[in-house]
């Protein structure tokens, strides 16, 4: 195999007219178009039916079980008091966030699960009209977990009841831009290719903390 | 990709977020065809080319609210399911085709003229299972799905003068294989 012309590169890049081409490059060229041709057929088969029936058996989160329920599902559930705060740029803002999301749980609260934590989002986004998460523990699913900036600095945080280990998450912000948490620390490739990643959070159970 | 009067992806994606899971054949038959095209030249069997399609529509069902620009759908199909062609590849320990995988010879009606046609067909096939599966990967989706370097990066992760190398020797490679058979 030895190099083609770059001008042969060129025109099968559309970056240069093939009939500008010497004859042999052209003859070179139509030979390569024409191999292209004979791969665009399109294979005579289907799995239509067999996705949509793979759908409707198991049709999953996305039809199945609204964000409603799924909240009220966690908040069911028996309770841990695992706190992660972020972010960590000032130890005065992050004392101010423990006491902040630490009061609510502390006074009477839910009793803390065995293999369940409370996880902290905490994400600085001046100037965002809603920031949200979205993770593996919701499925991704938009609408049940939204960040609240009450006194409108631009430091969004909210927590949440979630089964004890590893999650994958991302911050929705205005409804439509998908962040990772910079704070994160650790990250994961999102599955999907192209090299993105997704933030990831470790949730400890209420048994493992001191 | 949106044909006149049909739904723009962005809006069926919000159909099928929104509770409608049937709306999601809608994108199935847009995108189906070229998926199925695509995943048989990487894998150079239709049946795991079936297989690895309905695979990646089921899985992107599930994550559909992960796809971060549901205008750029198509992309982010395309990305599912050649990840999933590289498993599938992966599991074989090759990232050849065996040439007993090829795909079946093109239909037609006059005996000589198809198997002319067959002939060639069967030879620019076997001259793409011969590529490491990156090249044919480029190759592909360059001149059998017409996608610019810009989505082709997108899809595959790789940076475009990267895509572009791959291109050129996939090019390079086909036609030192076609001249071969010339002579």
């Amino acid at each position: 195999m030895s190099p083609i012309d770059p001008r042969l590169q060129e025109a099968l890049d559309g970056e240069r007219d093939p009939g500008d081409l010497p004859a042999d490059l052209r003859e070179a060229h139509a030979r390569l178009i024409a191999a292209t041709q004979m791969l665009k057929a399109t294979p005579p088969v289907s799995v239509a039916s067999r996705v949509m029936a793979e759908i409707r058996q198991n049709p999953g989160r996305v039809q199945s079980d609204g964000p409603g329920r799924r909240l009220i599902r966690w908040l069911g559930r028996p309770r841990a008091f695992t706190v992660r705060l972020r972010p960590v740029w000032t130890l005065a803002l992050a004392a101010g966030l423990a006491t902040v999301l630490l009061l609510p749980w502390s006074n009477g609260g839910p009793t803390p699960g065995v293999a369940q934590g409370i996880a902290s989002f905490v994400g600085h986004f001046p100037g965002a009209r809603s920031v949200e998460v979205v993770g593996s523990f919701n499925d991704w699913s938009r609408g049940t977990l939204h960040l609240n900036d009450d006194n409108g600095d631009g430091i969004w945080h909210a927590k949440a009841v979630l089964p004890a280990g590893q999650h994958e998450y991302m911050f929705v912000v205005d409804g439509e831009r998908w962040v990772p948490d910079p704070l994160a620390g650790r990250y994961v490739d999102d599955g999907f290719g192209a090299g993105q990643q997704n933030s990831l959070l470790i949730v400890r159970p209420v048994s493992s903390q001191p | 990709m949106v044909n006149d009067g049909a739904p723009a992806d962005a809006d069926v994606v919000a159909q099928v977020l929104g509770g409608d899971g049937e709306a999601f054949g809608i994108l199935i038959r847009r995108y189906e065809p070229g998926l199925l095209r695509f995943a048989t030249r990487m894998l150079g069997n239709p049946d795991a080319a079936a297989d690895a399609v309905a695979e990646s529509l089921v899985r992107a069902y599930r994550h559909l609210a992960q796809c971060r620009d549901p205008g750029r759908l198509r992309s982010w199909l395309y990305r599912i399911t050649g990840n999933r062609c590289r498993s599938h590849l992966a599991r074989r320990h090759t990232n050849d085709i065996s040439l007993s995988d090829a795909p079946p010879l093109a239909d037609g009606s006059d005996t000589w003229a198809v198997l002319e046609r067959s002939e060639q067909v069967a030879l620019v096939e076997r001259a793409l299972a011969a590529l490491p599966a990156e090249k044919r990967e480029a190759f592909v989706l360059k001149h059998v799905e017409g996608m610019s370097y810009e989505e082709m990066a997108t899809v595959t992760g790789a940076r475009i003068p990267t895509l572009k190398m791959r291109v050129h020797r996939a090019r390079e490679a086909l036609l030192a294989a076609l001249e071969e058979v010339v002579r």
